[in-house]
């Protein structure tokens, strides 16, 4: 592990600092139990009641006028908890935000304790879609959990199950030109043990705020910005985003981003073949500094 | 409009019964929404292997999201699931 990220993070992205991937503080916070707990019936989360309140029938309850707004304030009070006192079978502390390729390649490559990357079944693909697919990058702590857990583990034709840093690398790259999403995850925080590669709208993760307005992820640090001078009206990257935020303007031929939807994942610079997309730093827009 | 009602048959489909719904799949498949949630049935939670749980249901979670578009009502091979509007 990078002793510079330990003690001193590096400068700018909170995530980029080895401290919240350490095998020390997931023990500090005894979280081996908590995770193993957690994920024997992880699918289940969605149905289990918690104050009343499944995810069950959940756009029917933010239509209603006032329980609508408690049910948001609960779920979103559950999610950002910050508390240690912990229910393994709700998801607490378990908020997650998007990554953009080259800054989950520096996580991959500075954060993460030697020798614990492991592969694992996408569990939202499956339990929403009944496909298996590897694509979950986990690391540290829960390398040892999942070994206990055979329905996450891949068959080899699939994948490997543990990896190196390299192929770790490796098959993400592979997974943002498909066009899924990077994320990482607290599980719980301030842990962080979790670079998914997600798909609306089966992630779990980010329907919740896509369908519902509840705020189960955070945007990006960046936001993405057209080069207008360079867009050729290809609309490659149009067919990219996830969440509907580049438009085909008529008028012009080129490609308009609205801001205000864009969740920063750079999936979109991937195909743009005429350097017109750029990652900006979300913080230096005034609009959007607060956006997350 | 009133609010989408889908209802899966557990006697036929899910908890131990006749069909696994983790070999058939053929509903989550098709939903384009992916309204329905693959899960360890919590009934049977006790009897059950905690590491690799064998009994499963699927649950129809965000109705709301329904397009009707009554494809997994079509395809179901047990005819298991009733939707109603």
């Amino acid at each position: 592990m990078c002793d510079h990220c330990l003690k001193h993070g590096t400068a700018g992205k909170w995530y980029l600092n080895a401290k919240f991937y350490s095998d020390e503080l997931a023990e500090e916070l005894d979280l081996k139990e908590f995770l193993l707990e957690q994920y024997k019936t992880f699918e289940a989360m969605q149905v289990r009641k918690f104050g009343g309140f499944s995810a069950v029938g959940m756009g029917y309850k933010r239509q209603m006028p006032i329980i609508g707004r408690i049910v948001k304030h609960t779920a979103e009070k559950m999610l950002h908890s910050k508390k240690p006192s912990r229910n393994p079978f709700k998801a607490e502390g378990h908020i997650g935000q998007v990554v953009p390729l080259d800054d989950a390649i520096a996580i991959l490559e500075t954060c993460i304790p030697e020798n614990s990357l492991i592969m694992k079944y996408c569990m939202c693909r499956y339990m929403h879609k009944g496909e298996k697919e590897a694509c979950c990058i986990n690391f540290g702590i829960m390398s040892e959990i999942i070994d206990k857990l055979p329905r996450f583990i891949p068959e080899p034709e699939d994948s490997k199950f543990r990896l190196t840093k390299e192929e770790a690398i490796e098959k993400f790259t592979e997974f943002n030109k498909k066009g899924y999403i990077g994320t990482i995850w607290y599980g719980a925080y301030p842990y962080i043990n979790n670079l998914c590669a997600c798909q609306t709208p089966m992630c779990a993760g980010f329907r919740p705020r896509t369908e519902f307005g509840i705020k189960s992820i955070f945007k990006a640090e960046y936001v993405v910005e057209n080069n207008p001078n360079n867009c050729q009206g290809c609309k490659r990257c149009i067919t990219m985003c996830q969440f509907g935020a580049i438009e085909f303007d008529d008028k012009t031929k080129r490609a308009v981003i609205d801001q205000s939807k864009c969740y920063g994942c750079g999936n979109c610079l991937l195909v743009c073949r005429f350097e017109a997309l750029n990652l900006v730093t979300r913080k230096e827009i005034p609009a959007l500094a607060g956006d997350y | 409009m009133g609010k989408i009602k889908i209802k899966i048959d557990y006697s036929i489909c899910g908890d131990g019964n006749k069909i696994d719904p983790r070999d058939c799949t053929i509903c989550l498949k098709i939903c384009e929404p992916a309204i329905f949630l693959l899960h360890p049935s919590l009934k049977f939670q006790k009897e059950d292997d905690p590491y690799d749980p064998k009994i499963w249901r699927v649950t129809p979670v965000y109705p709301s999201l329904c397009t009707l578009c009554m494809k997994c009502v079509e395809q179901c091979p047990e005819n298991a699931i009733r939707i109603r509007n």
